[in-house]
Parts: structure tokens; sequence; C-alpha cells
């Protein structure tokens, strides 16, 4: 009985207005949700674009490298040199990606929605 | 049902083909979902197709995806690459359906094999090559010498730009199966446990309701995976593309 008599209560004062607040902020609960998806998506995207940019470069560097020392007889030499530039490669081809995404997200149209602060912070 | 979490990727023979050299053409599991994800993309193109003046939902949907496609290449390539456009949209398509085929269950992923991703990533560098030597002739081999730097810098930055442009098709091929395959397996093992639970006693049995949370979650992960390395394909198609035009960059 009396806790009726409490959510009734609680329920007067709350206007129309109010009520429609409510209702819309859980609807863009809703909404939220796919986006934060799609960003952790591209998140992740994003890591195993740059990490597989690094390992492959070494990998190619080394495996060209173990191919010239196969034609020319000079193991392992070639294939220590080959080494060194793939990892060269490998640092300039994550720098060169991770330029292209920060332009990538500078470029994008903000307009008068700025972030709030705390959507900032990852 | 399969214990082993890889028995999923084995290529079965449907049925023998010719032997040419060392090719076997014979027809397989994997050839069979290619065929089946290729008629998925015709018969969504063509219901999408179907040109009234106010498009209904899959006219739209046929619509946006022309237009998703057109737009990524006219920003990340440029104007001039839009001859460049049926490669890149068969190439989305073909991914992503393959993708989105392989999710069904008892279906073969074929872009779980790197066989088939290399394959796709091959055709893409050949083509920019190509490409980029009938349109630039023997010029183009200068986008592997960047220009304005002392001559001493030059044994080395030549080396490592072709080890740069080497690797691209095996990032393309490696990132597309290893994300497919890993994926995959995932899920396997998700639903192995799930089984084995089950099949334990009683009070496992209720405990086998987190791991089918798991699964679940997993699902709309791996949905999401398959449109994003479509897409991440298509871009970085976009991307090499722009070698073929601006050979000093």
């Amino acid at each position: 009985m009396t806790n009726e008599n409490e959510t009734s209560k609680t329920r007067e004062p709350s206007s129309d207005l109010e009520q429609l607040e409510q209702r819309l902020d859980k609807l863009k609960a809703k909404h939220k949700k796919p986006e934060q998806d799609t960003d952790a998506g591209s998140l992740l995207g994003m890591a195993w674009r740059l990490s597989t940019e690094l390992v492959v470069a070494v990998l190619v560097g080394t495996g060209l490298g173990h191919l010239l020392d196969r034609v020319f007889g000079t193991a392992p030499w070639i294939l220590l040199v080959g080494l060194g530039f793939g990892f060269a490669a490998g640092i300039m081809n994550t720098l060169r990606v991770a330029e292209k995404m920060d332009a990538a997200t500078s470029h994008l149209p903000i307009g008068d929605d700025l972030p709030d602060e705390d959507e900032n912070d990852f | 049902m399969a214990n082993n979490p890889m028995e999923q990727f084995k290529i079965k023979e449907i049925f023998d083909g010719p032997q040419i050299g060392p090719i076997d053409l014979s027809f397989t599991n994997s050839s069979l979902w290619m065929v089946i994800g290729s008629l998925a993309v015709i018969i969504f193109l063509g219901l999408s197709a179907r040109g009234k003046l106010i498009p209904g939902r899959l006219q739209s949907m046929g619509e946006m995806s022309y237009e998703f496609i057109a737009d990524m290449l006219r920003d990340t390539t440029g104007p001039e690459a839009a001859k460049w456009f049926p490669y890149v949209f068969t190439l989305f398509f073909f991914i992503l359906f393959a993708n989105l085929v392989g999710m069904n269950p008892y279906a073969f992923t074929t872009t779980s094999h790197i066989a088939v991703t290399a394959a796709l990533a091959v055709f893409t560098i050949l083509l920019v090559i190509i490409a980029g030597i009938w349109k630039n002739g023997l010029k183009w081999f200068k986008i592997f010498a960047p220009s304005g730097l002392p001559l001493i810098m030059y044994p080395i930055i030549i080396p490592i730009e072709i080890i740069s442009f080497l690797s691209r098709p095996v990032t393309l091929a490696v990132r597309l199966f290893a994300n497919m395959t890993a994926g995959h397996v995932m899920l396997k093992l998700f639903a192995i446990f799930i089984a084995y639970l089950v099949g334990k006693d009683a009070l496992s049995a209720g405990m086998a309701i987190v791991p089918i949370m798991g699964t679940a979650a997993i699902v709309a992960l791996e949905f999401l995976v398959a449109a994003l390395q479509a897409f991440v394909f298509a871009i970085l198609t976009c991307v090499y593309l722009n070698d073929v035009y601006h050979v000093d960059h």
C-alpha cells in the first residue's frame, strides 16, 4: 500500500515535459549503443592494421633476404641485412598509416557539436 | 559434430575436375560457397536495380552501396580513378558476401583460406603495377625513389620502399584471412565448450549459459568483422591505386 502511494506521489509532479524528456533520454541511450560498437570495431581495425603492417614488412624483408641468399649462396648475411631493411620498412609503413589515420580523424567536420570533455579520454 | 575447431576449414572435393599441370581444377566446397556468395551478390543487385523513381528499401540499399563505393574511390584515389569503380565494387561485394554467407551454420567461409585472400591481393597489386607502367611508362618506378633526398640516402631508401611495396599484398591477404579464421575458430571453441558442459552433468549444464552468451556476443562481433574487413580490403585497394596516378609523392 505505502509503496504504491509513494510511486504515485513521485509520478505526480513529473509533468508531460519531463516524461517526454525521460523518453527521449531512453531513446538516445538506445541509439548510442550501435555507434559505440562501430567505434570499437574501427579501433580494433586500426590496431590490426598497424600491427600487421609492422610484422609483415619484417617478414617480407627477411624473406627477400633469404631468397637472395639462396641465389648467391651467401647465407646468412643478406637475410640479416633484409631483416634490418624489413624492420625499417615496417616502422615507415606503420608511421605512414598512423599519419593517415590522424589526418582522417582531424578532417572530420565537427561543426558546433563539440565533443564533451569526458567523451575524449581514450 | 566435429570436435576439432579446425575441421571447419577442411577442403572437400565435391566433384572431380581435370588436372592441369600442378593445378587441380576440382570443384570443392570452397568453390561451391564462392559460387553461392557470387549468386547472392547477383540476386541482391538484380533485385535492387529496378530503377523506380522513388526507391523502395532494396533499391535504396543498392543505390547506397553504389554511392558508398563511388565516394570511397573518389575521396581516396581521386576523380580520375572512376574507371576502377567496377573492380573495387566487385571486390568489396565478393568479399562481403563471402564473409556473410560463411557466417551461416554448416557453410564454408572461403575467405578463411589464405590461398583465396592472397589471390585477391595479388590480383590487386598486379593491377596497380600493370596500370602504373601502362600509364606512366618506366617513370612509374620512381615511386620507389622519392625525389629530393641526398644521394647517399638512396641505397637505403630504395630497398626499404621496395619491401614496403611488396608487403602490401601480404598485409591485405593476411589481415582478411587471419580475421576470418580467428573469428570462426573462436566461435567453434565456444560452441564445443557448450556441448561439453551440457553433456557432463546437470550443474555444468546450468553453467553453459556463460559460453552461450559468449557465443552470441562473438556472432555479433563476427558480423561486424565480416563487413569491416570487406571495407578495409576495398579501401586499401583504393589507397594502393593511388600509386598509379600519383607517382611523385
